[in-house]
């Protein structure tokens, strides 16, 4: 089909012309090639599997460039995310009966949860993860953050309003995403 | 995108939803509010579609329920969102980029949808959800209701009718040669001819099972019409006549509070139990097509569900005694 070779040659074009700075760019925010390396062929994985059309140089290395920060800013979650997860396994007073590949699993699950969560106070995201993850009570949260269970209950009320806004907001946006060549 | 713009629930019916939940989960709801909900969900198409997304958003989180370490899953969860401060004055255009990793991740998680009581509401007669209802109409016919069942009656001078509104009857009809006895369906009418025999309201048909007696059924457009004898079953919609064919047994068992399984697939037999059940059942899409045999117990929900866990390759996760999902077993 010519429009698949038209984007593939759009691709190829557009790796040759930003990549070369992009990696610089990251290298610059992240503070190691290695990482840099990984996460600029991430964002042309990305790009190469949500194709965008771009009107002009300076409007793909706009996109890029923001693109490249939120997996930067990503990144430095999932890091901390996985320190204090491995932390908390240590700290443990019987050692974890689970499999390297269930702890996996979680990690994966509370990274997708952090990214859900991650337009909300840190106090109502934590509220709300004690609740629906542990099957908390109100109380049982309020006693633990020491607000009243009315407090929780909005808490919880208002992280999971703002996870379907999120996931409304992915629906449409994936359904509104424009055809590759469809200018 | 309009389209999918369209079917996306307004941020009031959002927020109820999500308030909803906060109260179900909070431990602290009594069973009339439990009861709001229900009819809440049931009440509008865009009701179901937000409690659709909720469900959703509260898959993400089984991952942790189920793991033994969930506790210091939470414990890392709470000190990264603590930490995190740091890495949010960091965030310049951060949004953006939350949107796509979140985006790779997302998978859709269908529930079938409630089936809808509202419908039956305002009808004479109906049964709600967990009853089975046995009315005795004043010319000594004798109707049996299933769960989430409704109908309306209209006697008159030369004709018994009823409407079956919602659900599934059992009539068993008194013989009065003055008054013929018909039973209106939106699909077409039936007509007992001295008779026992159920009736059920199906999204695509009506499926008419004689038990004793005959019943004659007219097609509401087509005008076609055929006797179905005892012992045999049909179905019809407004337009179409299906052949005729021997009668399951197993139509008849919910009078007796069983439902019989034979080759069924689970998410029917999940959508039966739905009726007897208060509260939220869910069945999980990897196993809604294995097939289930056998009879379960329809007044004790949760031991047809035991029973359908220790012969399917399932579990049943009870988040809350009426907050019930059926999973793959790990």
């Amino acid at each position: 089909m010519s429009g698949s070779e038209g984007v593939s040659q759009d691709f190829e074009s557009l790796y040759g012309n930003h990549h070369g700075w992009l990696v610089a760019w990251v290298n610059w925010r992240l503070g190691n090639a290695a990482d840099a390396a990984d996460l600029a062929h991430d964002a042309f994985v990305r790009l190469l599997t949500r194709p965008c059309k771009f009107d002009n140089a300076r409007h793909a290395r706009t996109y890029l460039r923001r693109m490249a920060n939120g997996m930067c800013i990503d990144l430095w979650r999932r890091r901390d995310l996985e320190q204090a997860w491995l932390d908390a396994l240590a700290a443990q007073p019987e050692p974890t009966v689970s499999s390297a590949e269930d702890q996996a699993m979680v990690l994966q699950a509370l990274g997708e949860i952090d990214a859900m969560l991650r337009g909300l106070p840190p106090r109502t995201a934590h509220a709300f993860v004690m609740a629906v993850a542990c099957e908390m009570t109100d109380q049982e949260v309020a006693d633990v953050l020491g607000v009243s269970s009315r407090m929780v209950r909005k808490y919880v009320a208002q992280a999971m309003l703002c996870c379907m806004k999120l996931e409304a907001r992915l629906a449409g946006g994936l359904a509104g995403e424009p055809q590759p060549g469809a200018a | 995108m309009s389209a999918a713009q369209g079917r996306e629930p307004s941020h009031r019916v959002m927020q109820q939803a999500a308030e909803w939940y906060a109260l179900l989960r909070s431990g602290e709801a009594s069973a009339a509010e439990r009861q709001q909900w229900q009819q809440w969900v049931e009440r509008k198409a865009e009701h179901r579609e937000a409690w659709g997304y909720v469900e959703r958003i509260g898959r993400r989180f089984s991952p942790l329920q189920t793991s033994p370490d969930r506790d210091a899953a939470v414990t890392a969860f709470g000190q990264a969102a603590s930490a995190g401060r740091r890495g949010r004055r960091q965030l310049l255009l951060g949004l953006a980029g939350a949107l796509g990793i979140a985006g790779l991740g997302w998978t859709a998680w269908r529930q079938t949808p409630l089936p809808i009581v509202a419908s039956t509401w305002g009808a004479d007669q109906r049964a709600g959800i967990g009853e089975t209802r046995r009315v005795a109409l004043a010319d000594g016919t004798e109707v049996w209701l299933k769960a989430l069942s409704a109908f309306d009656v209209d006697y008159g001078a030369t004709l018994r009718r009823l409407q079956l509104v919602a659900g599934e009857l059992l009539i068993a009809t008194a013989p009065d040669p003055a008054r013929p006895f018909v039973v209106d369906t939106a699909q077409g009418r039936l007509q007992a001819l001295g008779t026992r025999f159920t009736v059920r309201g199906e999204d695509d048909g009506v499926v008419v099972a004689v038990h004793e007696g005959a019943v004659r059924i007219d097609t509401a457009v087509s005008r076609a019409s055929g006797i179905v004898p005892a012992g045999r079953q049909a179905r019809f919609t407004a337009d179409t006549l299906d052949a005729i064919l021997p009668v399951n047994p197993a139509r008849e068992a919910w009078t007796r509070g069983v439902l019989v399984a034979d080759d069924t697939p689970l998410a029917d037999v999940v959508a039966e139990l739905r009726r007897y059940h208060f509260g939220h059942l869910a069945v999980a899409p990897e196993v809604a097509r294995l097939h289930v045999f056998g009879s379960y117990p329809l007044q004790d929900t949760g031991r047809a569900l035991d029973m359908l866990a220790s012969v399917l390759p399932v579990r049943v996760r009870r988040t809350l005694p009426w907050w019930i999902s059926i999973e793959p077993r790990a």
